[in-house]
């Protein structure tokens, strides 16, 4: 359903959404989302392993 | 043949075939070149990785090691969503230009068929920002938090080092077209961005506990001095394909050129590479005695040399390393004696090298020629660039851990620091059969009790 062609003749960018620019800033955005999730997790463990020491 | 069929026609017609066939070809080299040295720099970061984890003491090894790990997973997709485009849209200094094909949902930032250049050149920038990540890695290891270490080295691996990119390292860079700036092997721009970056974030991350006792610097042994020579030796095999991809493979009949499009050729690039490998072992061994230092040497050596390895005389390039072997311990040995710990001498191997090879281009090469309008490489020029990168460094890398120190996110837990983190945080030893201490009583004397930290 994501395919950006229908046939290989004179293709060029041929990714998946690469017609949807909307769908690849939507990516984009979960992209940065998993980034700051995982340093946002890796806070709250940190934050949980301290607070076992005290 | 049938001579009847070799019309003009027909032998244009073939000749154009031919001519596609070398362009398509050409193209896939120049592909594959750069795959390859991409693939190679990722032997720099298992090279840190072992490097770093050595340095550590055992109890923080595995920490060591997950920060390298981290770093890699988090600077690459990040230079994706936005180092690609800085690179590209600043060129000229703080404000961007249009630079929309670099964007993250731009047709060239994936599978093309039409373009052949644009993800190989993005996967080996994304791996020199891993190494700028690398060198803050291993400088403030066994106290750190892992998130604060994430955090900043996504603003060094991602922005900072490519906006130096952008303005030293790119074909209308301000600084090539104002300064005249030179540095094909990256020594400001990666190495002394990175290098002095590591310096603000130190300063604000303060030293081990236990590093320094009434202001007296102490040795913190490395828990395994076999691996950290082994990483180091691994960073340099690393280095080939960083400085080749440091190199423009350029289709049509251009050839090699530096990424300032001047002429130079592989061949330039070995010579000095391994001259400047050799004396920066030399300089740091007859320095220190000290195999971590010596091994160091090696990248001292390179690093010294690498912004001007297109332009030097191999024996110029020998003696400068030697030389930046001793400056560079000399440095570390300064950092010490004001309270830095530096667990790796990444300031001094790095930062201070780098530093000091931009300048040193302008005194050995100034005068040389650039192409079109861009001046001359003079050493006001390399002077002033090496400062700015050194600033730019600097400035947000004292700033982003300063804001992280008010916030308390900065560095772990003096009880933590005392555990170890990997028992704290990871849940995990690196050694869980090992039952023997990280030492022993002996008969035999100790030689080296009582010197020096790391022959420095």
């Amino acid at each position: 359903m994501g395919t950006s062609i229908t046939t290989w003749e004179n293709v060029t960018a041929y990714f998946t959404f690469a017609d949807s620019p909307i769908m690849l800033m939507l990516f984009a955005l979960g992209a940065a989302g998993i980034v700051i999730g995982l340093i946002g997790s890796i806070i709250k463990h940190e934050n949980e392993a301290f607070d076992k020491l005290k | 043949m049938d001579e009847t069929t070799l019309t003009l026609e027909s032998l244009q017609a073939q000749l154009a075939a031919q001519q596609s066939t070398f362009d398509m070809h050409q193209a896939m080299n120049v592909e594959v070149f750069y795959w390859w040295c991409t693939a190679i720099m990722m032997m720099i970061h298992a090279g840190f990785l072992a490097y770093e984890m050595g340095a550590s003491r055992s109890k923080n090894a595995l920490a060591a090691g997950i920060k390298n790990i981290l770093a890699l997973a988090v600077i690459i997709p990040t230079f994706y969503l936005f180092g690609w485009w800085i690179y590209n849209a600043f060129p000229g200094g703080l404000i961007p230009t249009n630079a929309s094909s670099a964007l993250p949902w731009a047709a060239s930032m994936g599978p093309d068929v039409s373009d052949m250049g644009t993800g190989i050149f993005w996967a080996a920038f994304a791996l020199f920002g891993a190494t700028t990540g690398s060198i803050l890695s291993g400088a403030v290891i066994e106290r750190i938090r892992v998130s604060a270490f994430l955090i900043l080295t996504v603003f060094l691996g991602s922005a900072i080092w490519i906006l130096a990119g952008a303005w030293g390292w790119h074909p209308e860079g301000w600084l090539l077209t104002d300064l005249g700036y030179h540095d094909v092997g990256a020594s400001g721009v990666v190495h002394a961005v990175a290098g002095f970056f590591t310096l603000g974030v130190l300063i604000n991350l303060g030293a081990r506990k236990g590093k320094f006792i009434n202001g007296v610097a102490q040795t913190i042994a490395p828990h395994s001095l076999p691996m950290t020579l082994i990483g180091l030796m691994m960073i340099i095999f690393g280095f080939f394909g960083f400085l080749g991809g440091c190199i423009i493979f350029n289709g049509g009949e251009t050839g090699w050129t530096t990424i300032y499009n001047t002429p130079t050729n592989l061949s330039a690039f070995a010579f000095n590479t391994l001259m400047g490998f050799s004396g920066g072992i030399i300089g740091c061994y007859i320095a220190t005695r000290d195999p971590f230092w010596t091994m160091s040497g090696g990248l001292v050596g390179i690093i010294s040399v690498a912004a001007g390895l297109d332009l030097y005389s191999p024996t110029l390039a020998f003696i400068i390393a030697v030389c930046m072997g001793f400056a560079a311990v000399w440095f570390a040995k300064f950092l010490e004696k004001r309270g830095i710990d530096d667990a790796v001498g990444a300031v001094a191997v790095h930062g201070f090298t780098g530093f000091v090879a931009v300048i040193l281009v302008g005194v050995f090469a100034g005068g040389t020629p650039n192409m079109g309008d861009n001046p001359e490489i003079s050493f006001l020029g390399q002077t002033l660039a090496a400062v700015i990168m050194a600033l730019l460094g600097f400035i947000p890398g004292y700033g982003l851990s300063l804001l992280l120190k008010k916030l308390n996110a900065l560095r772990v837990p003096e009880s933590a620091e005392d555990l170890g983190i990997d028992e704290v945080e990871l849940l995990a030893k690196p050694y869980p059969e090992s039952n023997t201490p990280a030492s022993t009583d002996s008969d035999v004397p100790n030689k080296l009790a009582n010197v020096e930290p790391q022959g420095i």
